[in-house]
């Protein structure tokens, strides 16, 4: 490969002759000047003139901003996804600028020195459910990763937001394990069930696919494990981990729900394809709810104890089951896509949940 | 610490709530910005009710009411019983910052005694998008008041 080093110019430029092509001939928008809002100068302040512009279809492949002039002959970096609708969702500029204002240090800000001891069957089922969403959050950084290289420079406000997705799970991974190793307990047990569900995520053939599983189901329910793990905390410490970490999920889930709508809304025909993804990831979650890691100890914390929680527990996964059903509908259907009816939830699961079922015509 | 003189709920219990709240903005800057409009419904013994709205935004929180949920436009509005909410405002105003039991979360997770609505999934997950920070305003009934902390 030869980058055309241009010696000419090398000896010009030494003796202070410059080109000024770039000062001269660029179209640049000379004078554009974007207005602080309150907050200081947000994604959306500087979505203005032709950098403002996000394209349907990118027409390059290249890491140039918007709005730039490119020079002919740049290189074309591959990008396979191309297309705005294939990432993109209307709040994202929001949500990017609202993780980077809302991220925390789980070495800091959670206050680890306040940990006291617990009764011992509290204590594993802490440590098996920290080992659970330790497991399963890096998915969540891992399934981005992959794909972000493949996205167009020209929606980088997307993987801009997915960037921060990854940081955002990485202090999840940091933080469950630190629990886990903080108080005695330990790692507990890693299951199968879960690591398919992820595996189904991390493999998935289209990022179409892989959001759908992950930001919408995957992290949705792991988005109501947290909200739950936040009211049955032993602890404050328990309790602002998982407050913490529910903020953090529920802005990603909010992007997969309005990343889905505008999918859908620029391509309706794509909804049939979406629900195949989901098909199978239901079936393979509805195993999860029938996951002795899992179920168990959300049921022992909910309790206080091994001993209270065939009762006590019961009635908190009955309360976690129909917030995680109903909760996925309801974004679902924020999203456009209709999945009353054709949930791949076994009936023992749906059974009581409102609005799981189409109603029948009076 | 001082427990919010006016009575709850009332536009002054709520200005002052949030005027703690707001007393060291390095702390509220801390959990970062917010972008929520969180009703308060308040149901009365009689069979009325009250309602209030925080509107958080960016930094910046304000009180809106008393007002109706039709004239606010909540992206969620958590609702219950006066005896429910007094016993959460009770709670921190005796222990501080409120423990699972009598967090906003904690109390509104199964429906009761509290419950939280909203129109559509994005208000529900805005609820839980900034938890921390509406939260952090209810348990600033447990805070000195601004004059106190200066002192």
């Amino acid at each position: 490969m030869t980058l055309g080093l241009d010696l000419d110019y090398l000896e010009r430029s030494a003796r202070g002759e410059f080109d000024l092509g770039w000062l001269r001939d660029t179209g640049s928008e000379w004078g554009v000047r974007a207005v602080p809002s309150k907050t200081g100068l947000t994604l959306r302040d500087i979505a203005i003139g032709s950098y403002g512009e996000v394209p349907d279809h990118a027409p390059l492949r290249t890491m140039a901003p918007r709005g730039s002039d490119v020079e002919p002959g740049v290189p074309d970096m591959g990008y396979t996804i191309n297309d705005r609708a294939e990432v993109w969702a209307d709040n994202v500029l929001d949500l990017y600028e609202e993780a980077v204002s809302r991220q925390w240090s789980a070495t800091r800000d959670i206050p680890w020195a306040d940990l006291a001891p617990l009764d011992p069957d509290v204590e594993h089922a802490m440590c098996q459910l920290a080992t659970v969403l330790s497991e399963v959050e890096m998915v969540a950084a891992d399934f981005p990763a992959k794909w972000l290289w493949r996205i167009n420079h020209d929606f980088v406000e997307a993987k801009m937001f997915l960037c921060t997705q990854v940081m955002d799970e990485a202090r999840h991974t940091e933080v469950f394990r630190k629990r886990a190793l903080a108080n005695g307990g330990g790692l507990g047990k890693a299951t199968a069930v879960v690591e398919r569900f992820l595996q189904l995520i991390l493999d998935a053939e289209s990022y179409d696919e892989g959001s759908a599983l992950m930001h919408l189901l995957g992290e949705g329910i792991v988005l109501s494990l947290f909200r739950a793990g936040a009211a049955l905390a032993p602890s404050p410490v328990e309790q602002k981990i998982f407050r913490l970490c529910m903020q953090d999920e529920a802005r990603h889930v909010a992007y997969g729900t309005m990343h889905l709508r505008y999918r859908l809304a620029s391509d309706p025909s794509v909804a049939e394809d979406f629900h195949a993804y989901l098909d199978q990831g239901e079936e393979i979650i509805s195993m999860i709810f029938a996951t002795p890691e899992i179920v168990e100890p959300t049921a022992i914390l909910a309790a206080g104890g091994l001993e209270q929680a065939c009762e006590l527990g019961t009635a908190a996964g009955d309360v976690l089951r129909h917030q995680i059903i109903g909760d996925y509908l309801k974004r679902c259907a924020h999203a456009g896509l209709d999945r009353r009816g054709r949930l791949h939830l076994p009936d023992a699961l749906i059974d009581g949940v409102p609005g799981a079922r189409v109603e029948a015509a009076v | 610490m001082g427990a919010i003189e006016a009575p709850f709920p009332s536009s002054a219990w709520f200005v002052e709530l949030v005027a703690r709240a707001t007393a060291d903005p390095a702390e509220l800057e801390h959990l970062g910005i917010a972008d929520l409009r969180f009703g308060v419904e308040v149901l009365l013994p009689d069979g009325a009710e009250e309602f209030f709205g925080l509107v958080l935004d960016g930094f910046d929180i304000n009180v809106v009411g008393p007002t109706t949920a039709e004239s606010f436009g909540s992206d969620v509005v958590v609702s219950g019983p006066l005896a429910a909410w007094q016993d959460m405002v009770d709670w921190i105003e005796e222990h501080g910052p409120a423990d699972s039991a009598h967090s906003l979360n904690g109390l509104t997770i199964a429906g009761i005694p509290l419950v939280a609505r909203s129109d559509d999934a994005m208000g529900s997950d805005k609820f839980y998008r900034f938890m921390g920070t509406i939260q952090a305003v209810f348990d600033a009934a447990g805070a000195p008041a601004p004059a106190a902390a200066r002192a």
